[in-house]
């Protein structure tokens, strides 16, 4: 039996290094998925199908780094966190640290309203749910401002309180009714 | 743009196209397939027939597997296994069907005339079958293969799968998922770029896939399915429905072996037809003639077909996808008007149904076959796959830490950090599982092993890394290692209940036994091709990139080639075996630099790429 620490992605080289783009918090994903795809291509395991172990050993790790690279620079929130690691902010200690209260008001009475929803005998009016996606979005974009001003100032700490709450509004957001087809803007 | 590619090999016009085999090695049928670089084909048996009935009969003169061995299932039915699949990498404890005994520690066998046989040797009879057919094909060698699983299969099926293989003596290159090999076939054909969704509903497993076509990269966005719905259970229900029209509970094991085989009939039956009559007395004396309709048949599936629709909407919301541009069915039971129609209107697409559901994804496997023996041809396809099921070890209270979550794409590499609970705490048991429960109990285990050897430390001081690492083909290994001693351990997940190690190499070995002498000469041959593909690869490297390594580097590197081109002349396969080896981890150093140097290459084209794309849209 064993006892988590905390969660790490293999140390490597930088992401934004790895597929050649501007480290900045603003990524074009369109662009990025376009370079993955290429590199993929290129040093996936399977282009190496008839070459020696050592290549594909060599092949297996890159292939899996890109993977990595991809995914984390991708999400917004995922993003965020892997810009303020590599600033050598902890982040299982931004985690740890208690939200303000304002916050957790806020975040409670989200969770109430999904709740009050879920409890509910007939099924919710579409516009309600909506409404409810609505607020925690309006929330989340703002702790995402907050986030791009401070990570672009260099001010980590005031950047890493807003990623713990776009953290927070993201997980909520799962946890709400489900949308119909005809959801609120996508959050990444 | 052009780039030289550092992984392409070279196919000189001359040279004699490499052979690539695709097997669907199904639960009820098996495939072998063949794309010559024009068309592609099911390799048929002598008699003609395509489809090999997944059914090994174990009698005590001979192994006969197919059709042959279903024409003595009623006669001596212990002897007779069909739906090997369904036990693949399983162990007692999770099988209640009858008719296994207990093998190995924990793992299964079923018991025959010829002893104890165990569902990875009959998956193996199947494959040697199928191996025959690429003989009466005509090709006199096989260069790869590729298998396909379901989708959801895990870790411990691969494993198995792979063993199979393995004893039936066939080089694997890939584990392909199912799913993703059907969207190969279609999407290879048609060009077409967009989101694809795949519903595989085969003879034991239900599939479902989300995938993406792209610049020439499939990438699976989402894969989800339930291991435990079939088509055989449509058969089973609409014979459990004839046995209740005429009052029949029990019946003997021929009796209800004919019955589903009467259900299965009328299932594709009706396919064509609204009605259709079943004539019972094929089955007991004096039994009645009755009449099914569609409509029943679908009434009694409505359920089942729910079931893999719920699945269906689980895997477009982990894909976060809400509309896709295709749908590919796959396997038989899709034929049936029901499922067509229920699926058509999910995902508000017509299905595709222009290669037969009972083929495609031998089709796909063959396609990529092809590729990966060397047969690199202009619109060639990456496919990039994910794991099925999330991995995690366990922690405090028999919880599961997630280290790998279900729909990442593979190959991946992710490492926790853990502690100890205890102060003076020296070893460490880390229980790898895999699922999505919360408990333990609820997941599969795979593996346990022990880090020892830890300095004694108060708890949580200790530092100690989990890596988990996963291969092309979905297969895991678990690496451990206590950060301040560097005290390290490593398994590689094997089914600890399917069979040893040493248990395949016993069985290779009795295969082998007559031909002792052909076998010896054989290692040899292949350990010194393996060698000089090694030195020929290092040397063109040195040519074009040498200033990659410094004096000292090169040196190295020079001097482990030329102690293996000594090695060469010895004769000596292990030698020369062990010697490769050693040459091609001196050679990694300068391969990752080699990589590093392309990435730049590579994207040095990009931003031209995505100009004359905009220009061009």
């Amino acid at each position: 039996m064993v006892s988590p620490v905390d969660a790490e992605a293999p140390s490597s080289r930088d992401y934004f290094e790895l597929f050649q783009i501007p480290v900045a918090f603003d990524v074009d994903v369109e662009d990025l998925a376009r370079r993955f795809k290429l590199l993929q291509k290129q040093f996936h395991p399977d282009r190496f199908a008839g070459n020696s172990a050592a290549e594909q050993r060599v092949a297996a790790q890159m292939s899996a780094e890109l993977n990595a690279g991809y995914q984390t620079l991708k999400h917004e929130v995922k993003r965020a966190g892997y810009m303020l690691q590599q600033s050598g902010i902890d982040l299982s200690r931004l985690e740890r640290e208690p939200v303000d209260g304002e916050f957790l008001m806020q975040q409670i009475e989200l969770r109430e309203q999904a709740e009050a929803l879920r409890e509910q005998a007939t099924s919710p009016d579409a516009s309600v749910i909506e409404q409810l996606h609505q607020s925690a979005l309006a929330l989340y974009q703002s702790n995402l401002a907050a986030f791009r001003l401070a990570i672009g100032e260099g001010e980590f700490e005031a950047a890493g309180k807003a990623w713990v709450k776009m953290l927070y509004l993201a997980k909520l957001r799962q946890e709400l009714p489900a949308l119909g087809s005809s959801g609120v803007a996508s959050w990444s | 743009m052009q780039i030289a590619e550092p992984g392409a090999v070279e196919q000189a016009s001359d040279r004699p196209r490499k052979v690539g085999l695709g097997i669907d090695l199904g639960t009820t049928n098996s495939l072998i397939a063949h794309f010559d670089g024009q068309a592609l084909s099911v390799l048929a048996d002598d008699a003609g027939r395509s489809s090999l009935p997944s059914v090994v009969h174990y009698g005590a003169a001979e192994i006969t597997v197919g059709e042959a061995a279903m024409a003595r299932a009623v006669e001596a039915s212990p002897d007779t296994i069909a739906s090997a699949k369904r036990f693949m990498g399983k162990h007692r404890g999770e099988v209640s069907d009858e008719g296994y005994i207990a093998f190995a520690e924990e793992g299964l066998a079923f018991a025959t005339s010829r002893g104890p046989v165990t569902p990875v040797e009959v998956s193996a009879d199947i494959l040697r079958a199928l191996k025959q057919r690429a003989d009466y094909a005509g090709f006199d060698r096989i260069d790869g293969v590729v298998i396909t699983v379901p989708a959801y299969f895990d870790d411990a099926q691969r494993q198995a799968t792979r063993q199979a293989a393995e004893l039936a003596g066939l080089p694997v290159l890939r584990l392909l998922n199912e799913p993703t090999a059907a969207a190969v076939a279609y999407g290879l054909d048609s060009g077409d770029e967009g989101v694809i969704a795949v519903y595989d509903l085969g003879g034991g497993t239900f599939d479902i896939s989300i995938l993406r076509l792209e610049r020439g990269v499939f990438e699976v966005l989402a894969t989800g399915g339930d291991s435990a719905l079939g088509g055989d259970d449509f058969d089973r229900l609409l014979a459990d429905y004839l046995m209740q029209q005429i009052n029949t509970e029990e019946c003997s094991a021929a009796q209800q072996r004919g019955f589903n085989a009467l259900g299965r009939r009328l299932k594709e039956d009706l396919t064509e037809h609204s009605s259709v009559t079943a004539d019972l007395s094929e089955i007991m004396p004096d039994g009645p003639t009755l009449t099914v309709d569609r409509d029943t048949l679908n009434a009694l599936c409505a359920p089942l077909i729910n079931r893999s629709l719920d699945a269906c909407r689980r895997c477009l919301a982990d894909a976060g996808i809400d509309r896709v541009d295709q749908v590919v069915l796959v396997g038989g039971s899709t034929r049936m008007p029901a499922v067509r129609e229920v699926v058509g209107a999910l995902f508000a697409r017509e299905p595709l149904s222009d290669i037969d559901p009972d083929q495609v994804v031998a089709m796909g496997a063959a396609r990529q076959a092809d590729l990966l023996v060397g047969n690199r041809g202009e619109d060639d396809v990456l496919l990039l796959d994910v794991i099925p099921l999330s991995l995690g070890v366990e922690t405090y209270g028999g919880l599961v830490e997630r280290i790998v979550q279900r729909n990442t794409t593979i190959p991946v590499v992710r490492a926790q950090e853990f502690t100890t609970a205890r102060d003076g705490q020296t070893g460490l048991l880390v229980h790898v599982v895999q699922g999505e429960r919360e408990r333990v109990e609820d997941c599969r285990s795979l593996a346990r092993f022990e880090l020892s050897g830890i300095p004694p430390m108060v708890a949580g001081a200790a530092r100690i890394r989990v890596t988990f690492q996963v291969d092309a083909d979905g297969l895991l290994e678990v690496s451990a290692r206590e950060e301040s001693t560097g005290q390290a351990a490593q398994v590689v997940v094997k089914p600890s209940y399917g069979l040893a190690d040493t248990a395949i190499a016993d069985m290779l070995r009795a295969g082998y036994e007559n031909a002792a002498a052909d076998m010896q000469a054989r290692q040899l041959t292949e350990a010194s091709v393996d060698a000089e593909a090694l030195i020929a690869g290092i040397a063109a490297a040195l040519e074009t990139d040498g200033e990659l390594l410094d004096p000292g580097e090169r040196g190295a590197l020079e001097a482990a080639v030329t102690a293996l081109e000594e090695m060469l002349s010895s004769g000596d396969a292990e030698a020369i075996r062990g010697a490769t080896e050693q040459t091609g981890r001196a050679s990694e150093l300068f391969a990752a630099r080699r990589m590093d140097r392309s990435i730049q290459q590579a994207l040095a084209g990009v931003s031209l790429d995505s100009l004359e794309q905009d220009v061009g849209e």
